[in-house]
């Protein structure tokens, strides 16, 4: 039965998380509006993945609460769980599966039969240029191949949510247009994508919404303009979360070539 | 050059010690076993020194010599993954000489544990031929040879290794084989042990090895102290030329390696259809998909297929005492341990997941579904091991009238250990080598909870079976209707373990799914 927040496709709700005595994720608060290409970026160590873990029902929080389109991810979980296609990052593959195992995997894991799940397994690999390789094993994969499958199996049951941590790195510029052009297809369908990435050009160009995360809180967050207000995204974030980066007068000796 | 990659060995031992508390009690308690095991052989070759007939000393030191020498050959193939701190590939980027490498290398390898304690015990061999003067000088520079040779061989061994294991497939094979080859030799050591130990046998065993590559040089001062001067003297000169040649291979292995640090990639795994396989074969349901997953991953996982091995060839080892003269009763024992084996041993099927499990969190398969298809691999070789062993068992007796107890004791066991299983592994899982790792590499920091979980699984699964062992006991004792009682009751028993096992373990899965892949990327 949806009850908050039943409009946002994502809605999370003083979500906090502690590694021992660091606080990773500290009281965060976050609306993902339907239909919306929401970018989340951050620092390293900002808490991007451990926030994305808890809303996808990977990670218990110790406190607060994530909806997925009404359905909260921790007590109507397997509802949540349908809704929902995620691609994790730092994760392990069951990698000894050929490409069209692992996403059918993916697919017959949720009781989805197997026709069905065999027809779009096919097509999604032709979709992502990796027909040749359904019949290959995912552990002799490259980086970008991997992430192609696991965003292969992220798509195999048609979520109405897609949750990607580091969708783009370590995939090469042909690869990244390639899974570009299947998301916005996606959200120009009506689909929720929220994904994060350190890229900001990146972002900049896909997303229309946007938080910026550091320290396991929200610095900002809204449409792609509102945050950036006049600013590049880069330049914003980096006004936002800090640190240095005018590396000065220091590291004279590189840039002196001396012969 | 030399004295900077020996120091950079010297730092990398000592930052090793740099652990914490715990750590480094295991370590002092290690280092004084290893430390009076060293006393005890280094006095033993002392002792040599006054041995009545000299042809004791020599076969002691030749066989003792060839086995260390073997041994430092084949340890970097067991070892893989646990040194590579010098791994001549991570020295690519860095423009040093290559022959200024190969004696860094060679230096810096001397500059380890086994090496000094290989040193000392050369060194000790000094004292054992010291019967005359040409002895006592052949034996320094003979004893110089064989512990060069041991660490080059052990150089040429990691860095072909280390070459092939730029191959998945290849590191893959080598490990598996030499697992078989540590459990082939475990299953007949002992009868080999038996037949060399026969009286008079050995001396011909040092003759053979004295001539091989191996005892080249242990052997050399053996002569020169019997008086075959000419010969002592051949084979110093012969060992010299081995320890040239493991040299040479060295350097040749070693200029592929820079010359290719990462191997190149034309290692790729497609199966033959490229259809869905065992995906195809299995029912379309969550738990069949599981069940498929198994099933593949024990066919390509060389971490399955060793423990499939030992499976095996645990139970076969008790044809041993038949084979070798003893009781007969021994074989029938094969089902019973096989179907303890099968069944406890998916007690952490889990962890081998690692955090791959992700994918059953995040799809929110049941927990009944989890449960159920990860027997499967382990249900369909059981189907055969199982009444395959009662057979043979009740073949070598003659006994056929106890195959229904021997079968009834396998498959309650089997059974109630899939029940334990279900329950422990949603329960506790403990850190196993990761995908690719070395199968016989356990993490470092776990032996307590491993054994404990182990023990725990195991004690469960004993205790539940003893009213089937004590009725099959009542079989052996010649009450045939006692053994169709025991398979009955195997049934019963069995099915009621299992089915409340995978009721309980479903529960705890569900309730702790999250938690359980946190638990798996923390000990991964």
């Amino acid at each position: 039965m949806p009850s908050r927040g039943s409009n946002s496709a994502l809605s999370l709700c003083g979500l906090s998380k502690a590694f021992g005595s660091t606080l990773a994720v500290d009281r965060l608060d976050l609306e993902v509006p339907r239909g919306s290409f929401f970018g989340f970026v951050g620092p390293n160590g900002a808490g991007k993945t451990t926030t994305l873990s808890m809303a996808t029902g990977l990670l218990r929080p110790d406190a607060g609460t994530a909806h997925v389109m009404g359905h909260d991810v921790w007590s109507d979980t397997v509802r949540a769980k349908q809704l929902v296609g995620i691609l994790p990052d730092g994760l392990r593959l069951f990698d000894r599966l050929t490409g069209l195992q692992l996403i059918s995997y993916s697919g017959l894991l949720r009781g989805m039969d197997r026709t069905v799940v065999v027809e779009r397994a096919r097509e999604l690999l032709g979709a992502l240029g990796l027909e040749d390789e359904g019949g290959t094993l995912v552990v002799d994969y490259s980086a970008g191949m991997t992430k192609k499958i696991s965003l292969a199996c992220a798509l195999i049951h048609a979520p109405r949510l897609l949750v990607l941590d580091e969708p783009f790195e370590s995939v090469d510029p042909i690869s990244t247009s390639t899974i570009r052009q299947i998301l916005e297809g996606y959200a120009a369908s009506g689909g929720t994508v929220i994904l994060s990435s350190h890229v900001m050009d990146l972002v900049q160009r896909l997303c229309d919404r946007v938080a910026i995360v550091a320290a396991g809180q929200i610095r900002a967050v809204g449409t792609l303009d509102e945050v950036r207000s006049g600013m590049t995204l880069e330049e914003r974030f980096v006004d936002l979360v800090g640190g240095q980066t005018d590396v000065g007068e220091g590291l004279a000796w590189l840039r002196s070539s001396s012969d | 050059m030399v004295a900077l990659i020996v120091g950079l060995k010297w730092q990398l031992l000592r930052n090793g010690l740099r652990r914490s508390t715990p750590q480094l009690v295991g370590l002092i308690l290690g280092a004084l076993y290893g430390l009076s095991v060293l006393v005890v052989m280094v006095t033993g070759l002392i002792a040599l020194r006054f041995a009545v007939p000299s042809d004791v000393a020599r076969t002691a030191v030749v066989i003792g010599g060839s086995a260390l020498t073997l041994g430092w050959a084949i340890f970097p193939v067991i070892a893989y993954g646990i040194d590579e701190t010098l791994d001549p590939a991570r020295f690519a980027t860095f423009a040093v000489p290559r022959r200024d490498l190969v004696f860094g290398l060679l230096a810096s390898s001397l500059v380890s544990v086994p090496a000094a304690v290989t040193t000392i015990l050369g060194l000790a061999t000094v004292i054992t031929w010291s019967r005359s003067v040409l002895a006592l000088l052949v034996a320094p520079v003979a004893a110089a040879v064989a512990v060069l040779t041991c660490v080059a061989v052990s150089r040429v061994t990691s860095t072909a290794f280390s070459a092939m294991s730029q191959r998945r497939r290849g590191r893959e094979a080598v490990s598996v084989l030499v697992l078989l080859m540590a459990v082939g030799f475990g299953v007949v050591g002992s009868s080999i042990m038996k037949r060399l130990s026969t009286p008079g046998l050995l001396p011909h065993v040092a003759d053979v090895l004295g001539w091989t590559p191996l005892g080249l040089a242990w052997s050399a001062p053996a002569d020169i102290v019997n008086g075959a001067i000419v010969s002592g003297l051949l084979r110093l000169v012969l060992a010299v030329i081995v320890l040239g040649a493991a040299l040479l291979a060295w350097d040749s292995l070693l200029r592929n390696a820079l010359e290719n640090p990462r191997g190149t990639t034309g290692d790729r795994t497609t199966t033959r259809d490229a259809g869905l396989g065992w995906f195809g074969r299995m029912p379309a349901t969550p738990a069949g998909a599981v069940a498929a997953r198994s099933i593949t991953s024990w066919r390509r996982d060389p971490r399955y297929i060793s423990s499939v091995a030992l499976m095996l060839l645990l139970p076969l080892g008790l044809l041993l005492p038949p084979l070798s003269g003893g009781s007969k009763l021994w074989s029938l024992a094969m089902a019973p341990t096989a179907g303890f084996l099968l069944g406890w041993s998916m007690h952490n099927d889990i962890a081998y997941d690692g955090t791959a499990f992700w994918s059953h969190v995040a799809t929110g398969v049941s927990g009944r579904a989890d449960r159920l298809g990860r027997l499967a691999p382990t249900a369909m070789a059981a189907s055969a091991l199982l009444p395959g062993y009662a057979t043979l068992g009740c073949a070598i007796t003659g006994l056929w009238s106890l195959w229904p107890a021997l079968f009834g004791i396998g498959l309650g066991f089997l059974l109630t250990g899939f029940g334990v299983a279900n329950v422990m592994s949603a329960l506790q899982p403990y850190p196993v080598p990761g995908p690719g790792e070395n199968p016989f590499g356990a993490p470092p920091g776990s032996s307590a909870l491993t054994v404990a979980v182990q023990a725990v699984a195991g004690t469960a699964v004993f205790v539940l079976n003893l009213p089937l062992v004590a009725i099959g006991i009542g079989a052996l004792a010649g009450n045939v209707w006692m053994g169709w009682l025991c398979l009955a009751l195997a049934v019963v028993l069995g099915s009621a373990a299992l089915v409340l096992g995978t009721w309980w373990g479903a529960r705890i899965y569900e309730r702790r799914a999250p938690e359980l892949l946190t638990n798996l990327s923390r000990i991964r």
